[in-house]
């Protein structure tokens, strides 16, 4: 057995580390890449959403380096996420790959038991009793916190830095590095120097960088290559971005830890323009909008698939909010044609607009 | 009181119980017409770009009667079935309603559940409110709603044609002539016979879509589903048309699904939007209803060639 599984930004980092743990086998993807989704899109259904596209190109890659058995992480509710996993069998068996599927739904809609049993299957190969599954599991969480919270403080503090494109720098040595070792303790170790080194980057305070929140749909607001690195772009220009959907919130989610924890303020916030779930992350895309304009932010960048059910909806309520909040809200469509110049074109445009904001407001307020 | 009942969506499943309520209740009832082009544009200039075609000729109903009424019904409808949702859009439905389309009156916003009539009964005693604060003249409205539904019958069975096709797809693409450009008159005109999910019994509907691996949380992929595995393995129609909306992502996981299922038995997927063209539809129905003709001449020939073979 060989496993492998789909990109989603950061997630390989903790994959890695639970995989070399546990012992067993396995091929990460090349990272997701034009030629993954030129496969992907070719073999997908012409109407799948973008996720679908590029998840196929991961599988295709990583089955060309050996791989046969694919873990994916299930999650129902009324949207496409739950259902991929049987076209996805079906597909790779039509292109003669016969893969097995290793599916992890949350407990909540499959049962405990059943989770358990599929996991099981995984430590089985391994050779090493669940004791040993759980601690390279956890290990693995900790790692993904990690890492979110170092590229959470470097998409911050950007907008800040004095040496211009430091922080950009450390994100990227710090991805480099840490997949470079098959001890996950080192990699920890890695992870937690990075942690320090970002906090210690040299600052300028009183810089007051424009301030925007990356809010939509959560496979294209993680996924950096299908948003066309829009942080990162974002760095660039120096400017400060926020996004809250994260691989470690979307696992405490799928625990049905958040509902409890951190979603609360959330809610609150989107409860006047959406007042229930409808699936997919529309409600936490409206709460973070809001909370977004409540905070100061500078804008928001709404970002999903063509044929994004939930996020249609927000998309329909978001006007409503930037008109209340005197908040500018720009959405992003992605599909596999995103073309880079018109896509960069569209949020320079939107960082102007940001600017010139400021500056009528300053001449306004006196400030 | 005037309470407006939009021609769109699920109407063309329900829309007989939303009338009969509303009756009883007291109402002045007001229908929006039957779909057109005036509702389309409407629709069109009433919605967020993205939506699919449905939802903005749903749009475009609203908008048409929004300023003769009280309050328009513009249903919530969670569930139809336990564990099961319509689509995301359906969930958020009022919402897009009232963030695109500005002046609105009242609407009813409330949740409804309809997977056990006791659900249904909750939801539909507080949409009442909005109307009487009498309890029991909502239950009896209620009562009387939900007998005209049971005996309503939805859906199309043909039995006097020799071909037969299964139409397939959410009832609103299946039912508004307007949205699908009349397929079942021409299919009519061309001599076939049309079949609705709704003449699949229940019982087969379920256990063929059980056969996946994992379970549809979408009521009409199940049925869609479920259906059109019964009639083409047991064919009871000769072939299978699945009217889609453009970027409708439930239709898109079921027609692959159903495709894998079906092999290479006649699968048409015709798309709508709101370009769709009468021409380029026609001619593919017509290529179609050739195809299945053909080949169900071939197979006579081939099991009258096989009968010969064994009595001699
Ligand atoms: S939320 Fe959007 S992108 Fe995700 S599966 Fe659903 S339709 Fe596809
Ligand atoms: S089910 Fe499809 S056609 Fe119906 S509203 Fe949802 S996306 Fe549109």
């Amino acid at each position: 057995m060989k496993v492998t599984f789909p990109h989603m930004g950061n997630i390989h980092i903790a994959a890695k580390i639970f995989l070399d743990d546990l012992g067993v086998d396995y091929v990460v993807p090349p990272i997701s890449n034009n030629k993954a989704l030129e496969v992907g899109t070719m073999y997908s259904p012409e109407e799948m959403c973008l996720p679908f596209k590029i998840m196929i190109g991961n599988y295709i890659q990583a089955i060309e380096q050996g791989a046969d058995t694919v873990i994916i992480v299930g999650s129902c509710g009324p949207c496409r996420f739950g259902e991929y996993c049987e076209l996805q069998m079906n597909l790779l068996k039509k292109l003669g790959h016969e893969i097995t599927f290793i599916v992890l739904d949350s407990p909540r809609d499959v049962g405990k038991k059943e989770l358990l049993e599929r996991a099981g299957l995984l430590v089985k190969e391994s050779g090493k009793n669940n004791y040993s599954g759980i601690l390279a599991m956890l290990k693995g969480v900790k790692a993904i916190e990690l890492m979110d919270e170092i590229e959470k403080e470097a998409y911050w503090l950007a907008g800040y830095e004095i040496n211009k494109g430091e922080c950009k720098k450390l994100l990227h040595d710090c991805r480099q590095k840490v997949v470079s070792t098959k001890d996950s303790d080192q990699a920890l170790k890695i992870l937690k120097e990075y942690k320090k080194k970002i906090n210690r980057v040299k600052m300028d305070s009183t810089k007051q960088p424009l301030k925007v929140s990356i809010i939509g749909e959560i496979y294209t607001v993680i996924e950096p290559f299908s948003n066309q690195y829009i942080q990162e772009r974002l760095m660039d220009y120096g400017v400060s971005s926020n996004r809250m959907l994260t691989p470690s919130w979307w696992l405490k989610d799928l625990l049905g830890k958040v509902v409890k924890m951190n979603s609360i303020s959330l809610r609150r916030a989107s409860q006047e323009y959406l007042p229930l779930g409808i699936g997919g992350h529309a409600r936490e895309c409206i709460g973070e909008a809001v909370l977004a304009a409540k905070e100061g932010q500078d804008g928001a960048i709404q970002l999903f698939p063509v044929g994004c059910m939930p996020e249609i909806v927000s998309k329909s309520i978001l006007p409503t909010i930037s008109k209340d909040k005197d908040f500018p809200i720009m959405t992003l469509v992605l599909d596999e044609m995103t073309g880079q110049s018109g896509y960069i074109t569209r949020i320079e445009a939107f960082l102007d607009l940001l600017e010139r904001r400021r500056e009528t407001s300053h001449v306004l307020f006196g400030n | 009181m005037k309470v407006g009942i939009p021609k769109g969506l699920l109407y063309w499943k329900y829309g007989i119980f939303a009338e009969i309520f509303f009756t009883e209740l007291g109402c002045e009832v007001i229908v929006s017409g039957d779909t057109n082009s005036e509702i389309l544009n409407l629709g069109i200039e009433n919605s967020v770009d993205e939506a699919c075609v449905p939802i903005k000729v749903f749009h475009g109903h609203v908008a048409s009667i929004k300023d003769q009424c009280d309050l328009v019904v513009i249903p919530r409808i969670m569930r139809l079935t336990d564990r099961e949702f319509i689509c995301p859009k359906f969930c958020g439905l009022p919402e897009m309603i009232k963030n695109s389309i500005p002046n609105m009156p009242d609407i009813t916003e409330e949740e409804i559940n309809a997977y056990h009539e006791k659900a249904l009964y909750k939801s539909m005693i507080q949409i009442g409110k909005k109307v009487t604060k009498d309890r029991r003249k909502i239950q009896k409205a209620f009562e009387k709603a939900m007998e005209a539904y049971q005996t309503s019958s939805c859906g199309i069975h043909d039995e006097k044609y020799e071909s037969k096709i299964a139409l397939l797809g959410h009832p609103y693409n299946v039912q508004d002539p307007f949205l699908n450009m009349n397929v079942v008159n021409k299919l009519h005109h061309l001599g076939v016979g049309v079949m609705t999910e709704e003449f699949a019994p229940k019982k087969e509907v379920n256990e063929y879509a059980n056969q996946l691996f994992k379970k549809f949380f979408w009521t009409f992929a199940r049925h869609c589903y479920g259906a059109g595995a019964y009639f083409a393995e047991n064919r009871k129609v000769d072939g299978i048309i699945y009217l889609s909306a453009f970027a409708c992502g439930i239709d898109s996981v079921v027609i692959e699904l159903l495709k894998d299922r079906v092999g290479d038995f006649p699968f048409l997927v015709l798309k709508m939007d709101e370009q769709t063209g009468q021409g380029g539809f026609d001619t593919r129905i017509e290529a179609f209803v050739d195809m299945i003709e053909r080949r169900k001449e071939c197979e006579g020939n081939f099991s009258s060639y096989g009968e010969h073979s064994y009595s001699s």
